[in-house]
Order: structure tokens, then C-alpha cells, then sequence
């Protein structure tokens, strides 16, 4: 396998991965027993619209063309950037994913930074230290972040922090005091995956042949952990990109919902509840775009960072 | 698929709990193979599946009685001034003192507003923006039903309610300078009625029925016509909730349903305009200036006294009255029973009013078996004891349903001591000489089959779960089986769409408050929220009484109308199960006076103000 091939096989997944989520979706939202049509009238009149006036409404949407052909054309828009309008706004659904990813993109940056902060120190934490038992009850804590619903954490951390202590701010998006409770909530999930992978793979790493090596040259644990175990065993985080880019997109719409913030999640919550197809279904292709160019961007570091792999693809 | 699993949730957060198993899922195979991969987008799938379930939520709909909230403060008397419950009849803030102006009002709701613009309003929101920054051709009283002069001065209309002549109000302006005229009503009307494709602009057929078109004989007359008689378009002329009539320029009437989104093209003439709009965070309406055409009935002429209104969208129960404890809000809406007391203990306002219109209530299908048979449903309505929804489910906020129409619609009449008086035995006898016997499990069956009836609700209103489950576990005691869906919106509508074949009963609520709404919902003819076939004896009786309804504006003759109809849909032929007065119910702070609900419950910031 040559480099060029690795890059072609790579990117071709990559793309196949967003044209499948697109078609995926578009193949769901049609097996749902809804007439898009029905959702552009309150629901209290629903019973009095004639059948004329929902069928002229209807073509004006295009919702009356046989499905396949709406598939067709719009995933022929969607080439060409053209999502459509929002059902429940009117909005174009490029510009209302757009208003909403700044914030999102915030807090999904400082919950993965704090997360990896929890995680490698967890690990480092549980690693170093000489206490069994202090260890033992580390090693819970990835689990035990997982296991802890997160709105249970939000709701708790708003209850404390928001309404009893008043440090925080319970709502909004108002600058950097607002940022603190929901990075915090949504970090926890986030971390414990991450957390547990580099729990295994210090112990994995410290075990190895290297590190008794090292240790019989006179290094102390700690020096050996932070200069040698550290990069080994960091790598593999890397493989779970994919999973913490869904926990993160997950536990946004949670923590969006929480702390009444806008944002792609509640977007996306919105969306489904609504059924407004097409904001979910740029949503989808967003997040599948952007799920497979984390995993591509991880495809090609790993061979950089890993010199066997690199050694592999080269020898083709 | 998982909406429906869920469907049982009524809180937003129920569902997501389940995403901590699927992360736990994840956390074995880290190593990087083709079946992480696939876990991976299973797990963006996944996080797509856990969002359906999210609609759960209460909120999230774009219906038109949403959360609904309202009617009685309780305040002490004293602090209400006599003479202005014309206005604010049921349940205003208390209005006491001297109003100091200026200041901002951060008041919480459940749903985002979807829109800004008043003739796309449908949820609760959305009808107090388009409240907030319109005025209406008139006021309508929330208790009396009364109509005041607003835009409009006088009117009169034909004998056969199909002209309505509106003399309008000189020297009104829309927040633009456009003049406030009788081209302006026309172009407004037409809109709403015919809606306008080029602009996405839906039409609204319900409300406008045989609307012919508006005539403009002078700049300050207008002659609103109509192909046959519509009684309730002169209350619709004040309506305040779904599809709002209030007026927007010209500028508005030309813009897609897109460039209604932004603030600077909706433009109305009320006491508000609309400074920010953030969709899903909130809506800023600012006073203003100069606007001195309010209704009479309200507390006070000239501008509006707060300068601003923040309307921040909060979906989460327990952050709402969170804020409201912490000071971020001083008043929110769609507050839960369970929450009245613990908020009027801690020194709360809790203001409220029963909407006006059509009552939670399920339409039993005459369509199919076995509410087809007019003894089950009649066992039905019945069966279960509607006082003892108070505690368990509803606070005193709420009002018992002794018809389908709320007690403050005119022309409202009570079967508390009749049809609607809880009679197990009754029921019992009923079910007994009609051939169903109990059997298996208790409950009854007839020619082997077991009396099972499906029922069909939405959960946009927070008790209409509990509600429905309580009634289940009384109708249970007289070997009924009832089996009950409470979907979100989406999914409820779809189920309406096969409702006829599918669901013996479907639950939802109207506001409207005109007997007119029962001609809305319930005639066969129209609605027919029980699809009461042409050849059932039921028919011709149940449309002759709702064009009765429809073709009168004698108040005498309107109200015996109504009655009969009432009697009609629950008495004789047992098609409708009333459930509960849904009311909209807010908490705000001892400073916070002025607040007023309209006739349909939705609020007015006009006359509210904070003290110190």
C-alpha cells in the first residue's frame, strides 16, 4: 500500500461515510409516518385544512414529487450547498446551523480541553500513585462518569453553583461566566471514555520491557512516566476521536437544554422533535462531515506519530 | 422508533438518560478497527436516535395552546384595584399603587418562538410576541366574552353575518410611519386569509372561512365579506392565538416567510416592537414611543411602562423557577402544578386563567367500533371521576371540565350535575344491558372481543399525561381498557391523519374563546373531531345545531345554541370526554403588577411594570 493509495482509500471512506448519513437519514425521515406537508398548519386546525389546500401547499414545497425524486433533487441541492429552508422558521438551513455553531464550537473546544485535563490526570493520577486503594477509587471514576447521567451533573451544578452559591450564571450565553457550568457538564462524559483508554494503556505501557528498562537505569516512576509512558500510551486516545466527537455532539444537546443556551444540539433537538427534515438533515451531513474529517485527520497523524505504521504503508 | 419508545416521557431530560449506555458500549473495543468505525457512526446515529427521543419534551411544538396558563390570581383582594377587571377580569398581577416606568422585564417560557412574525404565531410564545407588537380591530373581555373598541371605533354587520363593516381609529401608525388605514387591514386580511406562495406565506382557511375579500369604501371604513354566515369572525377580530390577525406593514406583508425572521421587517403597530430575536434564547421587545391607542379596558393610556420585555426561552422546568429564586427572571410562565405551592410559599405571585376555547377533551371516534357504540361511550364520559384530577395531577390553578367548553366561553353550560357527574354504577349498567361482560383481567368483553379503546393525546400541556393515566385507572374499574398514546406534535399529527381508522378517541384543546369554536372543531361538517359519518343520525342534528352557532350573533339565540350543542356532543350523543380546563399559570415576583391575560390567556406587558 503506497501513501497514495492510504490517501485515496482514506478520503473515498470519508466521502462515503457523508453520502451514507445523507441518504440514511433522508431513508429514515421517510419511513417516519409524517406528511411534511402536515407540519407547515397548527395542529389544532390540522382536521379543518381542506385536501385542496394541502395539496397546493404541498407543491409548492415539492413534497407531492414521488420520494425518490426528492431524493434525488435534494441531494442535487445539496451538492451545490443548498439544504433547503427550515419547516418551523423559513430560515435557510445553511444560516441557521451557521448562527448556532459559533457557541457550540466554544463550548465543545473548553469541554474536550477539560476533558483531556481530567482524563490525563486520572490517569497519571492512578499510575503514580502508591496508595492501592486511592488508586482503586480512581480507577472508578471513569465509569463512574459515564454511568452519572448528564443532565443529573447539570441540573446539580447549576442548583450549587447557580442558584445557591450565585458564582455562575444559570443561563445564556453572557461571555466567559456562562461558559463555566455547561464546559464542566459536558467535560465529565466526555472525559470518561477517554479516561478509561489511557487508564489501560498507562498500565499497558508500564508493564512493558521499556519501562522496567528504564526504571533499572535508574529512573524514578514518575520520570519515567512523564518521558516515556506519556506519548506511548497518549497515542491510542487518538483512535477514540470518533466516539468523543459523538459524546460531545450528545451531550451538547443535554447540556444546551440545561443551561438554556443556542447551539447546534438544542438546533438539532428542535429539528428532530419538529421533524423539520431539512435542518436535520444538514445537521446530519454536517456532523457525518465533520466526524469523518476528524477520522481522517487521525488516519493520516497516525502514521506520523507511529513510525511502524508509517514503515508498513511505505513498504506498500 | 424511539419516538414512539419514549413516548411515555414528559420531561425532556427522561430519554437522554439513555446515553450513558451507549457510551458504555463503546468503552471495550478502543482498538481502531473497521468495527470502531462502524460503532462510531452507529454512535452519531445513535445520538440522532437519542434526540427523537428528546421531543419528548413538552415544548418543541409549534401548537397552538401549548403550555397553557391561567386565570385566577391569588393575590389578596385589596390589592386589586376595582374597575380594572374589565381588563384584567381573572387574573392580572396585582395593580395596586403607583406604576413606576422604565426597567426590563425578564420573563421565562418553555418553547423558543419559532418565528416573530404574528400571522405565522402558533405556540404560546409565539401568540405573546404577536401580542405584544400588534393591536387587533378589537378587545375581547376574558370573563364577560364582551367586544371593546380598539383599532376599531364601531361596527355593525348584515343580518346574515356575511358583511362586517368595521369604522376604524384615525391618527394609528405602524412603528415604520406607515398610517394605520383601511388598505392596510385589506392587504393584512387578504394575506392571512389566502396565505401567498411566492412568499411561503401559508393561507389560514379555519379562521376564514368563506372569506370573499375585504372592501375599502373610505381610508377609515373597511367591509369585510364573506359566502356564508361566520358568527365567530367578530371575535375572531380580537383573536390573540394561533394565526394572530393583529396588523404588520406593509413592509412585513412583502417579505418571505425568511426575511420575517429578522426584526427590522416585522412591524406592527402595538406598544412593543421586537429589538433581538435569538432563536432558541430569546426575544427582546422594546416600548414604544408615542403608542397611544390601547384598548379601553386596559389600566392605562399612552405608551407602555416597561422599556423592555426579554421573553428567554428556559426549557427546563427546574431552571425556571431556578431563576425566578435567583433574580434572573422576575416572572415565568409554564409552571408546573407540583411546583404552585412550594412558590406561593416562598412569597410568589402565582397568576393563572383557564384558556378560553375548547377544553382538553378526547372526540371518541363514531367511526369505529368500539366507540362506535354510543353505550361505551356514554360508559366513558362516565366512568371516571373528573373532580379527582385536583391534587394528584392539577392544582387550583386549573378548573374541573363539566363540558367541552372552558366555563368563560359564552353561551358555556355545565353537565357537572348530569352527563359528566362521575357514576360508575351507571356506567356499569350501561355496559351490562349492551352485552358487555366482564371477563379475563376484569375487563369486559362482548362476542369475545375485550372493550378496549385507544386513546390519542399530545403532551404539550405538562398534566395531559397524568390526566389521561388517572382517567385509565378509573375506567379500568368499570372493565374498560383503555390504551393510551401521549406522542409529541409530529408524531401526533401523523397518527391524526389515520386517526379515523386507528384511534377511538383523540384529546387535544382549542383556544378560542367563541362558542364558535365548537363549529370549528366538532361539526361534522367541519372538523368533525368524531367523524360522525352523513348517513349516522348524529349528523344532520350536530350541523343544523353548529350553523345555528355560526349564523347568530343574538346573544340569546347564540347562547341556546350553544347550549343545545353542548348537550348534543356530550348529553345525547356522548361523542366528546371532556378532561380538564387547561389554564396558563405564571409566578412572578410581589413586584412585578400589571400582568394581563387576554380572552385567550395569552399575555399582554402593556400595563405590567416592576416596583421597588
Amino acid at each position: 500500500m503506497s501513501w497514495s493509495r492510504y490517501a485515496a482509500a482514506k478520503v473515498g471512506r470519508a466521502l462515503f461515510v457523508i453520502w451514507a448519513a445523507y441518504s440514511l437519514s433522508f431513508a429514515l425521515l421517510y419511513l417516519i409516518p409524517v406528511k411534511a406537508v402536515d407540519l407547515l398548519f397548527d395542529p389544532q386546525e390540522l382536521l379543518t385544512i381542506s385536501n385542496a389546500t394541502k395539496q397546493q401547499v404541498a407543491a409548492e414545497y415539492g413534497f407531492n414529487k414521488p420520494a425518490l425524486v426528492q431524493y434525488g433533487d435534494r441531494l442535487w441541492a445539496a451538492l451545490h450547498g443548498n439544504f433547503g429552508t427550515s419547516v418551523q422558521t423559513g430560515a435557510p438551513v445553511w444560516k441557521a446551523i451557521e448562527e448556532v455553531l459559533p457557541p457550540t464550537l466554544v463550548l465543545a473546544a473548553a469541554a474536550l480541553v477539560l476533558a483531556l485535563a481530567i482524563s490525563f490526570g486520572i490517569a497519571f493520577f492512578a499510575s503514580n500513585s502508591r496508595h492501592p486503594w486511592l488508586v482503586n477509587l480512581v480507577e472508578t471514576l471513569p465509569s463512574a462518569t459515564v454511568s452519572v447521567p448528564v443532565f443529573l451533573i447539570g441540573l446539580i451544578a447549576i442548583q450549587v453553583f447557580s442558584f445557591d452559591l450565585h458564582w455562575f450564571p444559570p443561563l445564556g450565553d453572557q461571555g466567559f461566566g456562562s461558559l463555566v457550568l455547561p464546559t464542566f457538564t459536558l467535560a465529565i462524559p466526555v472525559a470518561g471514555p477517554i479516561s478509561q483508554l489511557l487508564v489501560n494503556s498507562f498500565q499497558r505501557e508500564l508493564s512493558a520491557p521499556y519501562v522496567t528498562t528504564s526504571l533499572a537505569k535508574g529512573g524514578t516512576r514518575s520520570w519515567v512516566i512523564r518521558r516515556e509512558v506519556f506519548r506511548n500510551a497518549s497515542l491510542p486516545a487518538l483512535t477514540i476521536a470518533g466516539i468523543t466527537f459523538g459524546n460531545i455532539l450528545a451531550g451538547a444537546v443535554i447540556t444546551e437544554t440545561i443551561f438554556s443556551r443556542t447551539g447546534l444540539g438544542r438546533l438539532t433537538q428542535t429539528a428532530v422533535g419538529t421533524k423539520d427534515i431539512p435542518v436535520i438533515q444538514g445537521i446530519v451531513v454536517l456532523t457525518a462531515g465533520l466526524y469523518a474529517i476528524t477520522n481522517l485527520v487521525v488516519d493520516f497523524l497516525y502514521p506520523i506519530l507511529d513510525p511502524r505504521l508509517k514503515a508498513r504503508i511505505a513498504a506498500g | 422508533m424511539a419516538v414512539i419508545l419514549h413516548r411515555r416521557g414528559l420531561f425532556p431530560f427522561r430519554a437522554p438518560a439513555a446515553s450513558p449506555s451507549a457510551v458504555r458500549k463503546h468503552e471495550g473495543g478502543f482498538r481502531r478497527s473497521r468495527a470502531t468505525r462502524a460503532l462510531a457512526l452507529g454512535a452519531a446515529l445513535v445520538s440522532l436516535g437519542v434526540l427523537a427521543a428528546c421531543d419528548g419534551s413538552p415544548s418543541s411544538s409549534p401548537s397552538g395552546s401549548n403550555s397553557a396558563a391561567a386565570a385566577v390570581a391569588e393575590i389578596p383582594a385589596s390589592t386589586v384595584v376595582p374597575g380594572a377587571s374589565a381588563a384584567t377580569g381573572y387574573g392580572s398581577t396585582a395593580t395596586a399603587a403607583t406604576p413606576v416606568p422604565g426597567g426590563v422585564l425578564h420573563f421565562g417560557v418553555l418553547d423558543a418562538p419559532a418565528v416573530i412574525d404574528p400571522h405565522e404565531a402558533s405556540s404560546y410564545p409565539e401568540s405573546i410576541i404577536a401580542d405584544n407588537i400588534t393591536d387587533k380591530l378589537t378587545w375581547q373581555d376574558p370573563v364577560s366574552g364582551k367586544l371593546y373598541p380598539w383599532l376599531a371605533t364601531s361596527w355593525s354587520y348584515n343580518s346574515s353575518l356575511t358583511r362586517f363593516t368595521f369604522q376604524l381609529r384615525h391618527g394609528v401608525t405602524f412603528s415604520n410611519g406607515q398610517p394605520f388605514n383601511a388598505a392596510a387591514v385589506k392587504a393584512n386580511f387578504d394575506q392571512d386569509a389566502f396565505g401567498d406562495a411566492k412568499l411561503q406565506i401559508t393561507p389560514d382557511p379555519t379562521h376564514w372561512t368563506g372569506y370573499i375579500g375585504t372592501l375599502t369604501p373610505n381610508p377609515y371604513e373597511v367591509i369585510v365579506e364573506f359566502s356564508k354566515p361566520n358568527a365567530g369572525f367578530l371575535t375572531f377580530s380580537s383573536f390573540s392565538g394561533d394565526n394572530d390577525p393583529g396588523f404588520v406593514a406593509n413592509k412585513t406583508l412583502e417579505s418571505t416567510k425568511t426575511q420575517r425572521l429578522i426584526p427590522a421587517n416585522v412591524i406592527g403597530t402595538g406598544p412593543f416592537i421586537v429589538k433581538s430575536f435569538t432563536y432558541q434564547q430569546n426575544v427582546v421587545l422594546v416600548r414604544r414611543a408615542g403608542y397611544n391607542w390601547a384598548p379601553a379596558p386596559l389600566a392605562h393610556d399612552g405608551a407602555a411602562y416597561l422599556n423592555e420585555v426579554d421573553i428567554e426561552t428556559i426549557p427546563e422546568a427546574s431552571v425556571r423557577t431556578g431563576a425566578l429564586e435567583a433574580g434572573q427572571l422576575q416572572a415565568t410562565l409554564d409552571v408546573a402544578p407540583t411546583d404552585e405551592a412550594s412558590l406561593r410559599s416562598a412569597g410568589y405571585q402565582i397568576l393563572y386563567q383557564p384558556i378560553g376555547g375548547q377544553n382538553i377533551a378526547f372526540s371518541l371516534n363514531a367511526d369505529l367500533f368500539p366507540t362506535s357504540d354510543i353505550d361505551v361511550r356514554k360508559a366513558i364520559i362516565q366512568g371516571w371521576n373528573r373532580a379527582a384530577l385536583f391534587g394528584p395531577v392539577l392544582s387550583s390553578s386549573y378548573r374541573a371540565a363539566w363540558s367541552v367548553l372552558a366555563p368563560n366561553v359564552p353561551g358555556y353550560a355545565s353537565f357537572e350535575n348530569s352527563a359528566l357527574r362521575y357514576d360508575p354504577t351507571a356506567a356499569e349498567a350501561l355496559l351490562n344491558s349492551d352485552g358487555w361482560k366482564v371477563g379475563n383481567g376484569g375487563y369486559r368483553y362482548k362476542d369475545g372481543k375485550e372493550l378496549t379503546v385507544k386513546l390519542l393525546g399530545i403532551n404539550n400541556l405538562a398534566p395531559n399525561q397524568s390526566a389521561y393515566e388517572l382517567m385509565q385507572e378509573q375506567l379500568k374499574q368499570v372493565g374498560i381498557n383503555v390504551e393510551l398514546s401521549v406522542l409529541p406534535i409530529p408524531d401526533f399529527e401523523a397518527q391524526e391523519a389515520v386517526a379515523q381508522t386507528t384511534w377511538n378517541g383523540i384529546a387535544g384543546n382549542t383556544s378560542r374563546d367563541d362558542p364558535s369554536v365548537l363549529w370549528q372543531a366538532d361539526s361534522p361538517a367541519v372538523g368533525n373531531g368524531s367523524y360522525v359519518q352523513p348517513s349516522s343520525p348524529e349528523y344532520q342534528p350536530l350541523v343544523n345545531i353548529l350553523q345555528q352557532v355560526q349564523s347568530t350573533l343574538d346573544p340569546a339565540a347564540r347562547a341556546a345554541a350553544t347550549a343545545q350543542a353542548q348537550n348534543l356532543l356530550i348529553a345525547q350523543y356522548a361523542l366528546v370526554d371532556p378532561v380538564y380546563v387547561p389554564s396558563q399559570v405564571i409566578a412572578a415576583d410581589q413586584d412585578v403588577h400589571g400582568i394581563v391575560f387576554d380572552a385567550q390567556s395569552r399575555n399582554l406587558f402593556y400595563d405590567a411594570w416592576i416596583g421597588k
